[in-house]
């Protein structure tokens, strides 16, 4: 059966592989010919402090030239699990229901259960080492600009946060198992492929609009009213504001803050001893701290993998169902 | 008598409001050759993918062997299906490898030599671009392959020429003679049928009209012909009567002449062309 699989799916995979290469043999050229450029504006050592501590036009130069670059490769990492959604998963069932030859399988000595297990494996993990491949290589180019290329957004940024860690593994078995599901169930390939992309961008952002109050944010405290509390662009901050002398959230500390009056003979204005005054006691903030990446990779990716989960029994049910 | 290689009892299948097929009760004899004919919809693809588990019926039960099909295929039945499902992009040879990977019991040899018989089949052909009759043949030679004791076919011979269906009918009964699988066969074709087959399953209308053996079910009917105008009187069922200006024809079911009429035994084409005209007539009336 799994050598069935394997023969039903082998153009698929030969893209699949096909696309990998091509992918990894750019993003090497690229990473080379970056290292080259690193050494050659002296930057080495550049890339572990940030551009804050090399202030100098080969540091923007360097960015000018390589920033965007690396941004559209981590842009091609979060495609990846949904074009495997679409271009294998949706057609996994549909294309056999479109065809008619899921009945040739049912046909023979082979259990529906089976067949559907061994399909959902063959095509599933070349898929996946694909996906995590091609994210490891993009991420080895990423850690040679270090703190000049887009890692020095944070942790948490977006492009980076979703390309990293088990995130791509956890959104490629969610978009592959809602194809699969679509597939399953509307048994035509073009519209579970339109589904899948569609309800894969929504339930992408919804999670990800929503994933920050899945831990506990850590508050921090800066006794200095005119400063904010966190100053790196390390940590994900949740929630800032003010607190008065209680220590108690101010829920609208605009009407407090409007110290333009207060100016002095030099029309200098003592923000901080202003903000004092009308009771701004501190500056707090919420946040999750960059070692907290790890547990919120692994709360999100859980959420993908119990939806993925669900489309699994979802697809077992629609199967079994059919005649 | 549970032990009948198919058996139906009270079958029943709905597609929402439409009646597939509603109270099929029938046995086929083991050994037996049964034709399964009836008018387009009449729920002869609806029967057949029921007793191969295809699909569960809506009511009622189907035993083969005396075990109840339940949403799989038994493994003693084979059953090739109308449309011919085959994986296009395969070869011929990787066809076969998978019909032995996805049966526990399966013969290489059966099905090679069904490829062979007539022109034989390029092995290192690809599926898609076989002709349609060749494609017929490596269906029914994975059909075959599995070595089934009830052999379930589909319109076997719709898109064949004549000598290919000849042929491929020779392929089949060729089987059944070597191994004595039951058979039960639906076709449109029926001089072919009547060649080949010892029972007949009448349906109509998801019904069980007539079934049988042939022989008995032809001696229980009757073509009487008499002149028009004169009243057909008979204990047994009209099923079917036409008219013209000087003469009237009709298909009696059960024994009795009418007076006035000459009978005769009606041969296979016409006793289900009776039932087919009888099943039109009836539908078109309710419209």
């Amino acid at each position: 059966m799994t050598w069935i699989v394997w023969r039903q799916q082998r153009p698929v995979f030969i893209t699949l592989v096909a696309g990998l290469a091509v992918a990894v043999v750019a993003v090497l050229v690229l990473r080379a010919s970056m290292s080259a450029d690193l050494v050659a504006r002296n930057l080495v050592d550049c890339a572990a402090k940030g551009l804050e501590a090399c202030m100098g036009p080969a540091a923007t130069e360097f960015q000018t030239a390589w920033f965007d670059k690396m941004h559209i490769a981590l842009a091609t990492v979060l495609a990846a699990p949904v074009l495997i959604g679409v271009f294998v998963g949706a057609p996994l069932f549909a294309r056999e229901f479109e065809q008619g030859t899921h009945a040739l399988a049912f046909t023979q000595s082979v259990s529906r259960t089976r067949w559907m297990a061994t399909k959902f494996l063959v095509a599933a993990l070349p898929a996946l080492v694909v996906v995590v491949v091609y994210q490891l290589v993009v991420h080895s180019w990423l850690d040679v600009a270090g703190q000049l290329g887009p890692l020095s957004t944070g942790e948490f940024y977006f492009t980076v946060f979703d390309s990293r860690g088990v995130s791509p593994v956890a959104y490629t078995l969610f978009a592959y198992t809602l194809g699969m599901f679509a597939g399953a169930l509307f048994k035509r390939t073009l519209v579970a492929m339109t589904l899948t992309l569609g309800l894969f961008v929504v339930v992408r952002v919804v999670v990800g609009g929503v994933r920050e109050s899945l831990i506990t944010p850590t508050r921090l405290i800066s006794g200095d009213v005119a400063e904010p509390a966190v100053a790196d662009r390390g940590p994900l901050v949740v929630r800032s504001g003010y607190l008065d002398a209680k220590g108690n959230v101010i829920a609208d500390p605009a009407p407090m803050m409007n110290c333009g009056s207060k100016a002095d003979a030099q029309g200098v204005v003592d923000t901080a001893a202003c903000y004092r005054e009308n009771g701004l006691a501190q500056r707090y903030a919420d946040v999750i701290p960059t070692d907290q990446a790890t547990t919120l990779h692994l709360l999100e990716g859980s959420i993908f993998a119990g939806l993925a989960v669900l489309f699994v029994l979802g697809s077992v049910w629609a199967v079994r169902r059919q005649v | 008598m549970n032990t009948s290689p198919v058996r139906a009892e009270n079958l029943a299948k709905h597609f929402g409001r439409t009646k597939a097929l509603d109270g099929c009760s029938f046995s086929l004899p083991e050994g037996s050759v049964t034709g399964l004919v009836g008018p387009n919809g009449a729920g002869k693809s609806t029967l057949l993918s029921l007793i191969a588990g295809l699909a569960k019926p809506t009511t009622g039960e189907i035993t083969v062997h005396g075990t109840a099909v339940r949403g799989r295929m038994h493994p003693d039945v084979s059953l090739l299906t109308q449309k011919r499902p085959l994986y296009d992009q395969f070869t011929v040879r990787e066809l076969m490898r998978a019909g032995a990977a996805m049966n526990d019991r399966w013969s290489a040899g059966r099905a090679d030599e069904v490829l062979d018989l007539l022109a034989g089949v390029d092995k290192d052909a690809k599926v898609r671009t076989l002709s349609a009759g060749a494609r017929t043949q490596v269906a029914i030679a994975l059909t075959l392959g599995r070595l089934p004791k009830v052999l379930l076919l589909d319109e076997p011979l719709s898109d064949l020429d004549p000598l290919a269906r000849d042929e491929t009918l020779r392929i089949v009964m060729t089987d059944v003679a070597e191994r004595g699988t039951t058979v039960l066969l639906s076709s449109h074709l029926l001089t072919d049928l009547g060649d080949v087959c010892d029972h007949l399953l009448l349906l109509d209308e998801g019904r069980v009209q007539v079934a049988g053996e042939i022989e008995e079910v032809l001696d229980d009917h009757q073509v009487v012909v008499g002149p028009a105008g004169l009243d057909l009187e008979t204990d047994g069922v009209v099923v079917d009567s036409s008219h013209t200006s000087r003469q009237t024809t009709a298909l009696v079911r059960g024994s009795g002449a009418p007076e006035g009429f000459q009978t005769e035994r009606p041969d296979l084409e016409a006793l289900v062309m009776g039932y087919l005209r009888a099943s039109r007539t009836r539908r078109y009336a309710r419209q």
